[in-house]
């Protein structure tokens, strides 16, 4: 093929939902947007706008209801192993060692058992975690136990990273700690993110893009592109006025959540 | 020494519960006089208990209701789980089969009995059939309840990484996070099991401890009746802690 495709490509997709009590409910609205290789993408909204929603199509997790998203050109129809994800929630597998829960995508790249061990090995050390192989989930800290959930992602060496706000049932010097983390393995490991947040200021420390999201249904209000070089010094004077120009932005879509109630 | 210490503390509410009952029992006796073939002394019965192990018709009996209980509720097991598994993950079979076994849910596995006799003699089927029946609802249940309760988010994490086949999401997240739920009904499942083989060899038997029982009653033996009770008691309470000690090493739920 000529044409060099993106590794994510969202064309006017919509989602609609009949809610349980029968009415048609419009998640998403006619979402366009390319993602480059290699991008930091950082979508903010206001909770509950469907941010979840496009990520879950993108994942393959659900369908759109019309429109399309592409991974590399191909329509996305079924989870695919190129494309990891990470939850807000950690999802886990309690009933698997740090190790085995490492382990558990590897299988499906063909990786025999020592090669198995080897490259989870390899990811808990990047995350700092390698003494913890052994010990049960549910031994660990929420920090821990998200940083095993990133290492289970990256493990498989997916291209493409989908985080739907992976930090946010976090305190606020773990959430610090990981995005510091997470940036690192990201410069390192070139890989194209897509991560969800409501936190504007970690929208800004993380990404090299942002896109705004509206109040539901959910559409694109604006992107910004982030010029500020990485490591980001939040205490910095552009750093406070790109936070007053998203704040400014956020701040009409959540008050238009409150007048549709 | 702490294995020991461990052990002591674990029998001793059974010692003080098999004193107490011998003493009630001995006092019984004393008061009432009862004819020893209605109710002998604990002493006479221990007495009996040695015997029927020396001449190793306890141990006939008691393998015999072993061998056909383990036998039905691992067939039972092997029917139920996978059943449960995929009636907890699809709402069409399960609106299918949910009103069948609701239906037949609440019917004693007891109440199956005279039609085990009827359908499959007093061989071992006829039995085999019973605890079947006295097994297979709680396994059943237990699962479908166990997959139900799985967080949706595991099922999406298992698909984001490679699950691409519902046999190995099955395999691979959907089994081992019902496993707790399983094993609570396997547990339950043989204690009704057991419950059930030993009233089936009551009625049509020709071994096992319920046929001891019933026998001992035709021959005026309460000592043998009684011998046959004990040996179910004692049984039933090392069932339990053997599926209690397996459950904290084989499961992952605390």
């Amino acid at each position: 093929m000529s044409t060099q495709h993106q590794p994510l490509r969202i064309e006017n997709l919509s989602k609609i939902y009949t809610s349980s009590e029968g009415s048609q409910v419009t998640a998403l609205q006619e979402v366009s947007l390319d993602i480059h290789a290699g991008e930091f993408v950082v979508i903010v909204g206001p909770s509950g706008c469907g941010k979840s929603t496009l990520l879950n199509i993108l994942a393959g997790l659900e369908q759109s209801s019309s429109g399309q998203a592409l991974a590399y050109g191909k329509p996305i129809t079924q989870p695919d192993i190129d494309r990891g994800m990470v939850f807000q929630s950690y999802a886990l597998f309690p009933w698997l060692s740090v190790r085995g829960n490492v382990e558990f995508g590897l299988e499906q790249r063909g990786l025999d058992k020592t090669q198995r061990r080897a490259v989870a090995l390899e990811y808990l050390q990047l995350v700092g975690l390698s003494e913890f192989a052994d010990k049960r989930i549910h031994e660990l800290s929420g920090g821990m136990k998200q940083r095993v959930a990133i290492a289970r992602a990256f493990a498989i060496n997916p291209s493409i990273i989908l985080m739907d706000e992976p930090f946010g049932a976090l305190d606020a010097l773990t959430r610090r700690f990981l995005q510091g983390e997470l940036l690192r393995i990201w410069r390192s490991h070139q890989k194209t993110i897509v991560f969800i947040t409501h936190s504007v200021p970690e929208a800004i420390v993380l990404g090299s893009r942002i896109i705004i999201m509206t109040a539901r249904p959910a559409q694109i209000k604006s992107e910004v592109s982030v010029e500020l070089p990485y490591p980001r010094d939040t205490a910095s004077e552009d750093f406070r006025a790109l936070e007053q120009q998203l704040y400014a932005q956020l701040d009409e879509e959540v008050a238009r959540t409150f007048e549709m109630k | 020494m702490r294995i020991l210490k461990y052990l002591m503390l674990k029998l001793l509410p059974f010692v003080y519960a098999i004193t107490l009952i011998t003493v009630v029992w001995q006092l019984v006796i004393v008061f009432t006089h009862p004819h020893p073939s209605i109710l002998p002394t604990p002493w006479a019965t221990a007495k009996n208990f040695i015997t029927l192990i020396e001449n190793g018709s306890l141990f006939i009996h008691t393998g015999a209701s072993l061998g056909r209980v383990f036998s039905a509720w691992l067939l039972s097991a092997c029917v139920a789980v996978p059943l449960g598994l995929i009636m907890g993950r699809s709402i069409l079979l399960e609106r299918i089969l949910d009103p069948i076994i609701e239906l037949f849910r609440p019917i004693s596995p007891l109440a199956w009995i005279p039609l085990a006799i009827l359908w499959f003699g007093i061989g071992e089927a006829g039995k085999i059939f019973v605890v079947f029946i006295g097994t297979f609802f709680p396994i059943l249940l237990s699962t479908v309840a166990g997959v139900k309760s799985i967080d949706p988010i595991l099922i999406n994490a298992g698909k984001v990484l490679g699950c691409r086949s519902h046999f190995s999401l099955f395999r691979k997240v959907i089994f081992p996070a019902a496993t707790p739920n399983i094993m609570v009904g396997l547990r339950i499942s043989f204690g009704t099991g057991w419950a059930a083989i030993i009233a089936a060899e009551l009625v049509a038997a020709r071994s096992g401890l319920g046929y001891l029982i019933a026998n001992g009653m035709e021959i005026l033996r309460a000592d043998h009746v009684l011998v046959g009770m004990i040996m179910i008691g004692l049984l039933g309470v090392c069932f339990d802690a053997f599926f209690r000690f397996i459950n904290r090493y084989l499961t992952w739920q605390a």
